[in-house]
């Protein structure tokens, strides 16, 4: 059976198959069935890989699936199952406040499974050409969904989201177009393989000069588009303006898609040149990101801003990892965007409820008091924000030791003081923030008990696989994140 | 093919290449849309014409491909659409860059300068014509800069398209036939899908602000 294309044809399908249904419940109970399916075939997916010889691939290699491209497969899915199970309530709601028209309802369900299938394709597709156009197909179908509401600033966040982004994938395809230049034998008239895994057999016969120009203008250009300072100023407006289900699909997994194909340059580079150029500037943008993002999560007053600010500490956090190169480090990384992936979209569901419950996202004016006017959103809220934060006995916790201790392993005791601090700095800066709103007195009455369940399903999904996995890896989760580790560290 | 062929066609593609860039250079002092619009096509022109040269002179037929796609979605579709939203918004000048056009002039004159440094080290990999790389990476400097320098939201996505011409001269100049297939088609179709979005969106900033000017983008701090 041709299992990857059948993870990218699902969601295509069920996106394409909502332009024809008319009824909300439809829409939204396709999205989560097809999404479900995914989750299923990604579990599948995550079976094939660990077994050798850890490799799918189809269509005569175009399609290859290795233990990194698995993981980012099950990452996609399990975050878009989320999002579809918070959505069908979440724009109930919106349709019944006014705040969008049906034809933008319809529009959302059409558009995020293409967003999803575009993601899917990035990081299952071979060709490094066609990875760059997967990417471009992600930003766009994700501009509108940032633009859907209307407002004046979500248009501004989505015109400011798609120009940076814009520019930096150009910036990316030039890095592109100069690898495949790297690759192009001078003598012979015949067209080289585009493909990752035909590069990387070749890695060590391409031009050094010419893959360093090409890694400079990838970083920057993928780099732009997975959020890192400084490149990252659409982040924040994008993140809070977009409806609060996409919110957490564009920090969830989106920022690490454009992240994925980074390293997989990031792999390439450093089998050609030898492993300190592409690290280390990996482990700059990454620090100069959580440094960033630290003061800004402090004195920030809007609730989604804050929470994007800290999607860009955690991404510098698992550039830094990898850049620290050593092999706990980058398996810290890998199960750190996997833990990532399941709080944050809590955590934008449960500000996606604040902001319908009382029609703005200012904290000032949010008052105290949420965990009484929405006590199982503040809930909810409260345990993802421990975990964001690095609490224990949750898995971002363990995840970040795991990096810290891996970088003093390695020697880098000032390096990984530095990002010790940056933890903190956005440790207190959230956990003051959400005591900002949390807890003490309302100031808004309990508008109707129908909220107190709203987006339970979605939550109790996150906060419980996050739970689970928090506790226990299984045996092939951690064995695919061990072979994504040789992957990247750059073991054969 | 020989010697005298191909140094012929590289002649043409040097000629060509120098051409997108003057008309580049054109673009960033003109200010009227439609100009800017037409200046466009005309530098896509070019482009399509290097890829018609390399496929006749090599005997590439996709590159023909390239040259064809080229020729229908940026000479005339995409002007075609720019055109029909500026007549629709009814708005036909630029207002005044944040530099004016003697100092625009000067500094895209330094990236040119810039462009042809950063290339310097590469020229021995460029397989067709001289210095094609270091213009390529110009288009892609002052595309920035006009992208910076220009606050309509139509000359920002004419920009963006200018410095897309950029990337597909780097790809012609640096592999002779481009990129394979396949991803030449996707490209193509993402710019056109992507233009086709953007106008989406300026429509609906028009109707939002009244305006299609990106200054009024600014309530979305810190």
């Amino acid at each position: 059976m041709t299992l990857l294309i059948a993870i990218l044809i699902v969601p295509a399908v069920a996106g394409l198959g909502c332009l024809l249904v008319r009824t909300r419940q439809v829409m939204a109970a396709a999205n989560v069935a097809a999404f479900g399916l995914t989750v299923a075939l990604g579990v599948e997916l995550l079976r094939r890989v660990v077994a050798p010889p850890h490799v799918v691939t189809e269509c005569e290699e175009f399609f290859r699936a290795d233990a990194l491209s698995a993981w980012m497969v099950l990452l996609i899915s399990v975050v878009s199952l989320g999002s579809a199970l918070y959505a069908g309530n979440y724009f109930r709601r919106d349709l019944a406040a006014g705040a969008v028209t049906p034809g933008r309802v319809k529009e959302y369900f059409v558009l995020t499974p293409l967003f999803a299938a575009g993601m899917f394709l990035v990081v299952l597709v071979n060709n490094l050409g066609v990875m760059w156009f997967a990417l471009e197909a992600t930003a766009l179908s994700s501009v509108l969904l940032v633009a859907l509401y209307n407002r004046s600033t979500s248009l501004e966040a989505a015109w400011k989201y798609v120009m940076l982004g814009s520019l930096g994938l150009a910036l990316a395809l030039f890095g592109t177009v100069f690898t495949y230049a790297a690759a192009v034998d001078k003598t012979s008239p015949v067209l080289p393989s585009f493909n990752w895994s035909h590069l990387m057999s070749v890695a060590g016969q391409l031009d050094p000069r010419m893959i360093k120009l090409a890694f400079v203008f990838v970083l920057v250009g993928y780099g732009t588009k997975a959020g890192l300072a400084p490149m990252h100023t659409w982040l924040p407006d994008a993140h809070s303006e977009a409806p609060s289900p996409t919110s957490a699909m564009l920090s969830g997994v989106s920022l690490k898609v454009a992240l994925y194909a980074l390293l997989r340059f990031h792999i390439l580079a450093t089998a050609c040149l030898g492993t300190s150029f592409s690290r280390t500037m990996l482990l700059v943008l990454g620090l100069g990101s959580m440094f960033l993002a630290a003061p800004f999560i402090l004195v920030q007053n809007n609730l989604k801003r804050m929470l994007a600010y800290s999607s860009l500490e955690h991404i510098g956090l698992i550039c830094v990892g990898v850049g620290l190169n050593s092999p706990v480090t980058i398996f810290g990384a890998l199960l750190h965007m996997g833990y990532h992936a399941l709080t944050k979209p809590t955590l934008f569901f449960a500000a996606g409820n604040i902001h319908q419950a009382c029609h703005t996202l200012q904290m000032r004016l949010i008052g105290l008091g949420m965990a009484k006017v929405l006590p199982g959103t503040a809930v909810c809220m409260g345990l993802a924000a421990a975990s964001i934060t690095g609490l224990p006995p949750f898995g971002l916790f363990f995840s970040e030791l795991t990096i810290l201790s891996g970088g003093f392993a390695a020697g880098h005791a000032a390096l990984s003081t530095l990002v010790l601090a940056a933890l903190l700095a956005a440790f207190c800066g959230i956990l003051y923030q959400l005591t900002r709103i949390l807890p003490g007195i309302p100031r808004i009455t309990r508008t109707s008990d129908a909220t107190l369940t709203d987006g339970l399903p979605a939550m109790g999904l996150m906060l419980g696989t996050l739970a689970v996995f928090s506790l226990w890896l299984p045996a092939p989760l951690l064995q695919v994140m061990q072979q994504a580790r040789d992957i990247i560290g750059g073991k054969p | 093919m020989t010697p005298l062929q191909s140094e012929l066609a590289s002649q043409w593609i040097t000629l060509l290449a120098a051409g997108m860039l003057v008309v580049q250079l054109l673009m960033v002092v003109q200010g009227m849309l439609l100009t800017n619009i037409r200046l466009f096509a005309l530098q896509s022109l070019m482009l399509a014409a290097i890829a018609a040269i390399i496929a006749f002179f090599h005997n590439a037929t996709h590159v023909y491909w390239v040259a064809g796609l080229t020729l229908v979605g940026k000479v005339f579709f995409l002007p075609w659409l720019l055109n029909r939203q500026v007549r629709r918004i009814q708005i036909h000048e630029e207002i005044e860059p944040l530099l004016n056009s003697t100092a625009s002039m000067l500094l895209c004159g330094g990236f040119t300068l810039l462009g042809y440094i950063v290339a310097r080290p590469f020229t021995s990999l460029e397989r067709l014509g001289n210095n094609t790389l270091g213009i390529a990476i110009t288009l892609l400097l002052t595309g920035f800069f006009l992208m910076f320098n220009r606050r309509k939201a139509i000359t920002q996505v004419l920009a963006l398209l200018t410095v897309e011409n950029g990337v597909m001269l780097a790809a012609v100049a640096l592999t002779t036939y481009g990129m394979p297939l396949v991803v030449e088609l996707g490209i193509f179709f993402d710019v056109m899908v992507a233009v086709m979005v953007l106008g989406i969106l300026v429509y609906r900033i028009r109707e939002t602000f009244a305006s299609m000017d990106v200054d009024k983008l600014s309530q979305l701090k810190g």
